[in-house]
């Protein structure tokens, strides 16, 4: 079984993202990018991503807080899974402590 | 130069070649989708349409995005604008990889583009780099076929399981987004002068989220990371 919203929503994602996957080949290969637009360009999906889990750093939860702080030197130096499982663990932990 | 350069058999050592690169790279696609998987069963996915969703997409931010963003009802046109604006990196991607594809017909470019990834596109142009700038094709199609079949099938694996998983966060589940969104940043991190307009979404979209209901805090601190990455670039 297939929602028809789920799909519609797949389908439009499936475009857009094939859109941008051939645009630089069809468009933009015989031109150099501006160092301005190729900047913004690098910085884009980082800025995309760390506003989706922009509330976790305001949680007002303390326990959530500590272990943010914890995830986030934990991701800067591990791979994935040892990351999730430090970020997990270390809520999982504080809230039984903190509340 | 043409595409009529290679034998068969060469075609062949290529497309497992590129294979064999692949695999440590797909061993490290499988978390990463059963977590999204596993999310996207608790807001109420079937296996199937988030095996359809990440086959047919096929870029992962985008798709943590939109599970992670996901109500009932969906806010349709803001989900796609997101979808277009974390993978607009592609438009760079596939600039920087068209020069080293000038032998191949577009009629074979255009629908191998669909498998470009971050590390498909990392690997290849590589590669293609070390072969005097030409891609070797069979070894791209390599490469992204073993990581391409990885990731719906990790995401579809992940959603069986994810709902019999209860209340998340009860269990500290809940911070498993925030330890993948923060990988995925930290993995695009070249410094901390290019990682400033990060700084300014981050600090935007969590005031935005305090101010205002509802998921605009997203464009609200995307687009004011990308004006303060537009206005920082030296346009030299």
């Amino acid at each position: 079984m297939i929602d028809t919203t789920i799909l519609l929503v797949i389908v439009l994602m499936a475009s857009v993202t094939y859109m941008t996957r051939i645009a630089g080949y069809l468009f933009l290969r015989n031109r150099t990018l501006s160092p301005r637009l190729t900047q913004v360009l690098e910085a884009a999906p980082g800025c995309v991503l760390i506003s989706v889990i922009a509330p976790d750093f305001v949680s007002g939860r303390p326990a959530d807080l500590i272990a943010l702080a914890i995830t986030v030197i934990a991701a800067s130096r591990l791979p994935i899974l040892p990351t999730v499982v430090i970020a997990v663990a270390s809520a999982a932990i504080l809230r039984q402590l903190l509340g | 130069m043409s595409d009529m350069t290679m034998p068969v058999a060469d075609n062949r050592a290529e497309f497992f070649r590129g294979l064999r690169v692949s695999v440590p790279v797909l061993l490290g696609f499988i978390p990463f989708g059963l977590l999204l998987g596993s999310q996207a069963g608790m807001k109420g996915f079937s296996p199937l349409e988030i095996a359809l969703m990440t086959g047919f997409n096929f870029a992962g931010g985008s798709e943590f995005l939109v599970i992670q963003l996901w109500t009932w009802p969906p806010a349709i046109p803001l989900l796609v604008a997101l979808t277009m604006l974390v993978n607009s990196r592609h438009v760079l991607m596939g600039a920087t990889l068209a020069p080293t594809m000038r032998h191949l017909p577009r009629r074979k470019v255009l629908p191998a583009l669909a498998l470009m990834c971050d590390e498909c596109w990392a690997l290849g142009l590589d590669d293609a780099r070390k072969r005097g700038g030409v891609l070797s094709f069979p070894f791209y199609l390599g490469l992204s076929v073993g990581l391409y079949l990885s990731w719906p099938t990790s995401a579809a694996i992940g959603a069986v399981v994810g709902p019999s998983l209860g209340d998340v966060t009860r269990y500290g589940f809940h911070m498993a987004f925030p330890a993948v969104f923060l990988v995925m940043i930290f993995g695009m991190w070249t410094g901390f002068r290019a990682a400033r307009p990060w700084f300014v979404s981050l600090v935007i979209g969590a005031l935005t989220y305090l101010a205002v209901p509802g998921p605009w805090y997203v464009p609200a601190g995307a687009l004011s990371g990308l004006l303060a990455a537009y206005l920082w670039a030296r346009s030299e």
